[in-house]
């Protein structure tokens, strides 16, 4: 195993990884009750996939490229991208990169190197395989990450991505952030054998980690991202995690799921991370406690600031569309507004 | 030379001129590609530049898109453009979208090329003529030559193009004509229509593989036509086709992909909405008709003189 971190620091990467770990659940729980009041129209919420998000980023270098899917709050969070810009994008205000063209949980966050998110799942990894591709013909040392769930390896996107990147022994890894569901199929209705077990089919590692575990996770992407920068090919990381909440806010998991995951429970990766850190002797009570209640303050300033940013002009639906427009979009937009 | 030739050297000059652009795509390489478009590249520019790929379509198209976010100028090439459906999600979802969705972050400036269209004996999975669905696409750039002069001045506009473009070939014409193509870079406007002949009597507007037989039948019965060969079919040349209409007050379209709701229909409305009271007759399609390309019967799906005439006729007679 790759030494990680030298002894002096660990305390601090592993400190930053908790407070941006609770600092997403406090958003995602906030978001979730904003939109039960009106506020916003819809979201994806990461609660329960912290620890996997954070553990992965905690192994990246900033100059890495990440074509995330919609469920990524924690990874942006520990990533650098200010809480403002997942809240304009949420709320497709004028602010928004994507100038409100996108439904919530779409983000684009070009600055952070996070590439934009689609709705078709999977359709990402064969572009993240590409970018691999034109970073190594550059010659830049850059690695690049596609993430999605277990229901995206059902898809052909995801074998044409997998085989793709072993054939060309191409600077990827591919992070399954498997929750155990794909809105209302559980993942053994999606396939027959573990996901880490279909690397070998492609000539690529598969490893499978706890992903309720944040330092397991980290090593797992430490050993990923070092394998990709260094000329030895793509690894696919199957990290099991367990949705604690629905598919989206417009999903009823009572539905078609009869157990759940409280809150601050064992199964918590947030508890089991306070667990790790306080035994390391990095945390205690109070620590946590502040941290908490910090990330209730920003989460609350930020979201009632950004709240009362405009929707975008009507006008900026014609744009970007093209470089510039055509007679047939200055024509619509004539006859619109 | 022919088209296949003015692509080929047209593909050769603009990476040797530029060292970002790879081409990539099934049996490209060694093989030069099913038609040989891309015929020496690899041995020129090695493997890297010109991939041969595995077999899927929806990789390549991906594969393209990540690369041109990166800023590689990617030129994939898909094999018949019959394959392209199952790389569909990719282009109208994630090539056609990109720029849009990001707010102008991320911009594709890539060229998919791919030939299509019957004529070649190939059945009903090798000659699709499919334009309708990517015209129908906000986001792309959609472009068909007919003939080796126009093939290179579209291909190097593409190239250069900011946006996306969808390159149709139509495979038919790829060794029909062999024309005096200049060595030196031209470029033929994207959104520009060509006018290869100009007459007072009737419109006949058209595009990629039915330019040739528009223009024989207008030449062999004497129709004094103004034939509008598209060239680009979004944006297509709306001003092109509405002056000629205003001279001529008589329209037939043809095309090769089947009549319901395919290119036709587009120019007919836009002709209707602009110039209705210039009409003297009913604007007349010829084009395939609404059922899958038939092997052995592929002379009687494509428009051919006859259907042409009886069209032209019609209009001419309407009183």
């Amino acid at each position: 195993m790759t030494e990680m971190v030298n002894e002096q620091n660990e305390k601090d990467v592993y400190v930053r990884a908790y407070t941006a770990m609770v600092l997403s659940r406090t958003f995602d729980k906030k978001i979730v009750t904003a939109q039960r009041q009106g506020r916003i129209g819809f979201y994806t919420p990461s609660i329960g996939q912290e620890a996997t998000q954070v553990g992965f980023s905690m192994a990246l270098d900033q100059k890495d490229i990440i074509f995330q899917y919609y469920r990524d709050v924690a990874l942006m969070i520990h990533r650098g991208v200010p809480i403002e810009v997942i809240l304009d994008q949420i709320m497709g205000n004028e602010e928004d990169e994507s100038k409100g063209r996108q439904m919530p949980s779409h983000y684009t966050a070009k600055k952070y190197n996070f590439m934009s998110v689609q709705s078709p799942v999977a359709t990402n990894l064969p572009l993240a395989v590409g970018a691999a591709y034109a970073l190594r013909y550059q010659k830049k040392d850059t690695v690049v990450v596609a993430t999605f769930g277990d229901g995206s390896t059902s898809t052909p996107d995801f074998h044409a991505a997998m085989n793709l990147a072993a054939v060309f022994n191409l600077p990827v890894v591919f992070l399954c952030e498997n929750n155990g569901w794909a809105i209302s199929l559980p993942t053994d209705k999606q396939t027959k054998v573990e996901i880490s077990e279909k690397a070998a089919a492609y000539g690529m590692k598969g490893i499978k980690v706890d992903g309720n575990n944040f330092i397991e996770t980290y090593r797992a992407a430490m050993d990923a991202v070092e394998r990709a920068r260094t000329g030895k090919g793509p690894t696919l990381i199957d990290a099991i995690s367990f949705r604690m909440g629905a598919h989206s806010t417009s999903d009823d998991p009572s539905k078609y799921r009869s157990e759940s995951v409280e809150e601050g429970s064992e199964k918590d990766p947030i508890t089991v991370a306070e667990d790790q850190l306080k035994s390391l002797g990095y945390l205690n009570d109070s620590l946590i406690a502040k941290i908490k209640e910090e990330s209730v303050k920003i989460v609350n300033d930020k979201f009632d600031i950004q709240e009362k940013i405009p929707p975008p002009e009507p006008k900026t639906m014609f744009d970007d569309v093209y470089a510039e427009k055509n007679w047939i979009i200055k024509e619509e937009e004539d006859d619109i507004l | 030379m022919n088209m296949v030739q003015a692509l080929n050297s047209t593909l050769d000059h603009v990476m040797s001129k530029d060292s970002s652009v790879i081409l990539l795509g099934e049996d490209i390489g060694k093989d030069g590609g099913v038609f040989r478009v891309t015929e020496g590249l690899q041995g020129k520019y090695g493997e890297e530049r010109v991939i041969d790929t595995p077999l899927v379509e929806l990789g390549i198209v991906g594969m393209s898109v990540g690369m041109s976010l990166m800023g590689v100028k990617a030129i994939p090439e898909i094999q018949f453009q019959d394959f392209i459906y199952t790389a569909f999600d990719q282009i109208i979802n994630q090539m056609a979208k990109m720029r849009y969705r990001s707010g102008g972050g991320f911009t594709l400036p890539m060229v998919l090329r791919t030939p299509y269209g019957g004529g070649i004996k190939g059945g009903l999975y090798h000659s699709q003529s499919g334009e309708a669905y990517f015209a129908h696409t906000a986001g792309l750039v959609v472009v068909t030559p007919s003939n080796p002069y126009d093939a290179k001045g579209l291909l190097l506009s593409s190239v250069e193009s900011p946006d996306p473009v969808i390159f149709l070939e139509p495979k038919r014409l790829y060794r029909a004509a062999k024309v005096e193509v200049p060595d030196e870079d031209f470029r033929v406007r994207i959104g520009e229509a060509a006018k290869p002949m100009e007459g007072d009597d009737i419109t006949v507007v058209t595009y990629g593989s039915m330019v040739p037989t528009v223009l024989n039948t207008m030449k062999k019965n004497s129709v004094n036509a103004d034939v509008i060969d598209l060239r680009t079919l979004l944006p297509m040349d709306v001003n092109a086709i509405i002056s000629s209409v205003k001279k001529t007050g008589r329209v037939v379209i043809v095309h090769e992909a089947p009549r319901t709701l395919g290119m036709g229909a587009e120019i007919s409305a836009l002709i209707s909405e602009r110039a209705i009271e210039y009409l003297y007759a009913p604007i007349l399609r010829v084009t395939g008709p609404d059922i899958p390309f038939p092997y052995r019967l592929e002379d009687y799906y494509m428009p051919n003189e006859t259907r042409i005439m009886k069209a032209v006729n019609r209009v001419m007679e309407f009183r």
